[in-house]
């Protein structure tokens, strides 16, 4: 059987690449991408944990599933996000916004 | 016999190094590619094998819903995304703002991996639980009694905030309507703004007199 810290090992490597995607990227495409690949290692580190803890039977299966259903609501928010801010500042730069000007 | 026995104790091994290996690069590849729509498609394929160490986890459900939900919704709303904001493929973006940002980002992101990494070696799991006890099922029937039974206000909960989220996204969407309302003025009550006031004059008589008119007023 896999050690529980192999699949937390891979859990925080994925936590590190979307932090650094969320943290370097100027696109916020890319950034809310960077937030889902957070999303999944913390995903697979509460999964692994719930398999090899006695505590949590079931608690981390039922957990996951009600993360991955918000994961879709929060992603519509941010997509909608991202259309205001496209909308308000003419680009999808987090790192130069440019009020657009009135006409 | 042996050789057998062998196969089988490094197949789960090998099995999960494999799969975590491809899920590292599909996930650098979703952040580094330099076309974003091939990024949704790493992201989407990342997805797929996050649901293949699921499977490894003993959580097919949940694999079905990582699936359903991670390779199927969310890589499609992202591709929705990148279509909806032609700005989002300018390549320019990809470029850093500065290298020294690029820098610390990866210095932080290396010493989050590498301490995580380490309390992950370090940390006594094996003495933290007690392995004697550990009852895993697979059957979706407890799962379902589980979540619906004993945590079904939890449920009902995370269903009212993604209503409330979703109203706030439509609302969101319809705050440049609003604002456009500003527009409408008037002295004495409403009196929406005319279209016609850039429009070409046209060699209609009438109309030339309507411009007059107005011109005098």
């Amino acid at each position: 059987m896999v050690p529980l810290s192999w699949y937390l090992v891979l859990a925080f490597m994925l936590i590190g690449l979307g932090g650094y995607g969320m943290m370097v990227k100027r696109n916020l495409i890319r950034i809310l991408i960077g937030a889902e690949i957070m999303g999944n290692g913390v995903n697979i580190a509460i999964i692994a944990m719930s398999l090899y803890s006695p505590v949590f039977t079931f608690t981390g299966q039922g957990l996951i599933i009600l993360v991955i259903s918000v994961a879709a609501a929060h992603t519509a928010l941010a997509m909608v996000l991202m259309l205001v801010y496209n909308r308000r500042y003419d680009t999808v730069d987090l790192g130069h916004p440019v009020v657009k000007e009135e006409s | 016999m042996q050789y057998t026995d062998w196969f089988l104790s490094i197949f789960e091994p090998v099995e999960f190094l494999l799969v975590a290996a491809i899920v590292l690069v599909l996930a650098y590849l979703a952040l580094e590619h330099k076309e974003i729509v091939y990024a949704a498609f790493f992201f989407g394929f990342m997805a797929s094998f996050v649901a293949a160490i699921f499977l490894l986890l003993e959580a097919p459900f949940v694999a079905g819903m990582q699936i359903a939900v991670y390779t199927g919704g969310i890589t499609a709303l992202i591709i929705f995304a990148v279509l909806l904001l032609p700005r989002a493929q300018d390549s320019s973006l990809e470029l850093f703002a500065t290298p020294r940002k690029r820098q610390l980002g990866f210095l932080i992101a290396a010493l989050v991996m590498i301490l995580s990494g380490l309390l992950a070696f370090i940390f006594p799991w094996a003495e933290s639980f007690d392995d004697a006890v550990v009852t895993i099922s697979n059957n979706l029937n407890d799962l379902a009694m589980w979540l619906w039974s004993y945590n079904g206000v939890y449920v009902q909960l995370i269903a009212l905030i993604m209503v409330t989220s979703m109203v706030g996204a439509v609302a969101l969407l319809k705050m440049d309507k609003a604002e456009q309302l500003s527009e409408i003025r008037g002295e004495f009550g409403i009196e929406a703004k005319p279209d016609f006031e850039e429009a070409e004059p046209s060699s209609n008589e009438e109309v030339a007199d309507e411009d007059s008119e107005e011109g005098d007023d």
